[in-house]
């Protein structure tokens, strides 16, 4: 799954070293979208999630709820692309730990690129091919409920795109700060259950128990699903929400980049 | 040594493999703890179609979703003994007839499972007020009846999955199936006259039903009385997916 090349893999060294840092981040970034895409289980697994959740679980259970004001289906709809989008952005993780596992990552580091861009390489990386796989259900989504205001979508697709940055380098400080292959599965598919249920992606604040309704608005995922929805159904700006998702992405990006390089640099993985 | 003293050191085996890491036992009860307190909490204060019942309706699938993890896990450590560990050369060197060694792996899983759920059971016998009862050994014994068949179906892809990648889609596409495809958290009249054949075969429609039955409190559309009816009910599947999943490991093992 993690062992492909990176698409400079032909390239002689020096043409390789005299290229741009942006574009060797962006080469690192590529070659994550295309791991990804090379393993067609993971997409039709979170696929087929997607849409039974929405057209079976979503519609079945709304029409046993029966609040004046709330429309369910479409409220869930909105939160299931981020919810969706915040559960791709994890599976970085995955591939991290398991080229440390297999070897891959030691092949990887004698690739002539800086460990700096190579980190926000696996970042953007992993945004970044979280938002391409999303954004078919969120053309589902739009299509379905008449979303069609284009600075409203544009909106919306930032505020995904923060969040998967911002998951990506949660996921990357779980994949380096846990050895154990086991625990590393049940952390992060805890983590998981915990930023999505304890947000608002699902359900509407008001209706949760008092407990979580304090946390609730500090999930990273709430503030993806509120900007979301704020700007696809109200047509508004929730600069409050955006604010709480850029300092989610500067604090567990740089995390992440930190906790990845110390780990590289320290020659655990050498 | 008789194929009956084997046995039980078969399942201390796969029980001490999960006791090897007691932090997976607690994440397992954490997530039953956010499924519980979090999602079920919240949706019992939005959906009214049931009364103010809808927690105490879905609290026992919590139960059961994390009893459906720890049987999939048990799977996971079969398919690593196979594929990451090469523990399968050693495992037929031992005293015991492949048939025995297959089951007792089955009954591995559902004690590991049984244990794993044991403070949730205790959490869902609490709020249906039967936790001084007997009916507590009946909740018992629908968990460990509910994963035996899980146990196997997931002993029985382990057979057959090359990759872990393949596992897992397999994994979470039955995942899928017994959470959102049943009656979990909805009546089954809710779904199409489509899909009713397929809620009704699934094993956690009868799981949860007879979870249900041990409550004081009737809910709507759960018939009343006592859960005997939908335990030989979920008897019927869990036996034949125990039956594949001892089957298939007998199968792989012979490779």
């Amino acid at each position: 799954m993690s062992s492909s090349h990176t698409p400079a893999n032909g390239s002689s060294k020096t043409t390789i070293a005299a290229e741009s840092p942006t574009h060797l981040i962006l080469q690192m970034a590529l070659r994550d979208v295309s791991v990804l895409f090379r393993t067609p289980w993971i997409i039709i697994t979170r696929s087929l999630a997607f849409i039974i959740q929405l057209f079976v679980f979503a519609f079945l259970i709304s029409g046993l709820i029966h609040i004046p004001g709330l429309n369910f289906f479409e409220y869930y709809a909105v939160g299931s692309v981020v919810a969706t989008i915040a559960s791709i952005s994890f599976v970085i993780g995955y591939d991290i730990f398991e080229e440390a596992e297999e070897g891959v990552l030691d092949y990887l580091l004698t690739l002539p690129i800086a460990r700096r861009q190579f980190i926000i390489g696996r970042a953007l990386g992993g945004a970044m091919r979280a938002i391409i796989y999303t954004i078919p259900m969120f053309v589902i989504v739009a299509f379905v409920w008449g979303f069609n205001q284009p600075l409203s979508i544009l909106t919306a697709l930032v505020s995904l795109f923060l969040l998967a940055f911002g998951v990506t380098g949660m996921s990357i400080t779980v994949a380096v700060s846990v050895k154990s292959a086991n625990r590393f599965d049940v952390v992060l598919a805890l983590l998981e259950l915990a930023v999505s249920r304890g947000s608002t992606a699902l359900y509407p604040i008001a209706f949760m128990p008092f407990y979580v309704s304090l946390f609730a608005p500090f999930s990273p995922v709430s503030f993806a699903a509120d900007t979301a929805r704020n700007s696809l159904v109200g047509f508004t700006l929730d600069i409050p929400a955006i604010a709480g998702l850029v300092a989610f992405v500067v604090i567990f990006l740089g995390l992440g980049a930190a906790f990845y390089f110390r780990r590289l640099e320290g020659g655990i993985y050498g | 040594m008789s194929n009956t003293r084997l046995i039980p050191l078969i399942i201390e085996r796969d029980v001490r493999i999960l006791f090897s890491d007691a932090f997976l036992v607690a994440i397992m009860f954490a997530n039953f703890a956010i499924d519980l307190f979090v999602t079920a909490a919240t949706f019992g204060r939005l959906v009214t179609g049931q009364g103010e019942n809808y927690f105490l309706f879905i609290a026992p699938g919590s139960n059961l979703i994390t009893a459906m993890v720890a049987a999939f896990q048990s799977g996971r450590d079969v398919w690593r003994e196979k594929y990451i560990k090469d523990l399968t050369s050693y495992l037929l060197t031992l005293p015991v007839q492949r048939p025995i060694l297959a089951f007792s792996r089955v009954l591995g899983g559902v004690v590991r499972s049984v244990i794993a759920t044991f403070p949730g059971t205790l959490v869902i016998c609490y709020l249906y007020g039967i936790l001084f009862t007997q009916k507590i050994f009946v909740a018992y014994l629908i968990v460990g009846l509910f994963s035996l068949g899980i146990v196997g179906l997931s002993m029985a892809i382990s057979a057959f999955s090359s990759s872990i990648e393949m596992w897992v889609t397999v994994r979470s596409a039955i995942q899928l199936y017994l959470s959102f495809l049943s009656a979990l958290f909805y009546p089954v009249s809710v779904f199409p006259r489509v899909l009713a054949p397929i809620v009704a075969s699934n094993p956690m429609t009868w799981a949860i039903q007879a979870f249900r039955q041990l409550s004081p409190i009737s809910f709507a559309q759960v018939p009343a009385g006592d859960s005997l009816g939908s335990i030989l009910i979920l008897a019927g599947p869990s036996l034949a997916f125990a039956l594949l999943g001892t089957i298939c490991y007998i199968w792989y093992s012979k490779l």
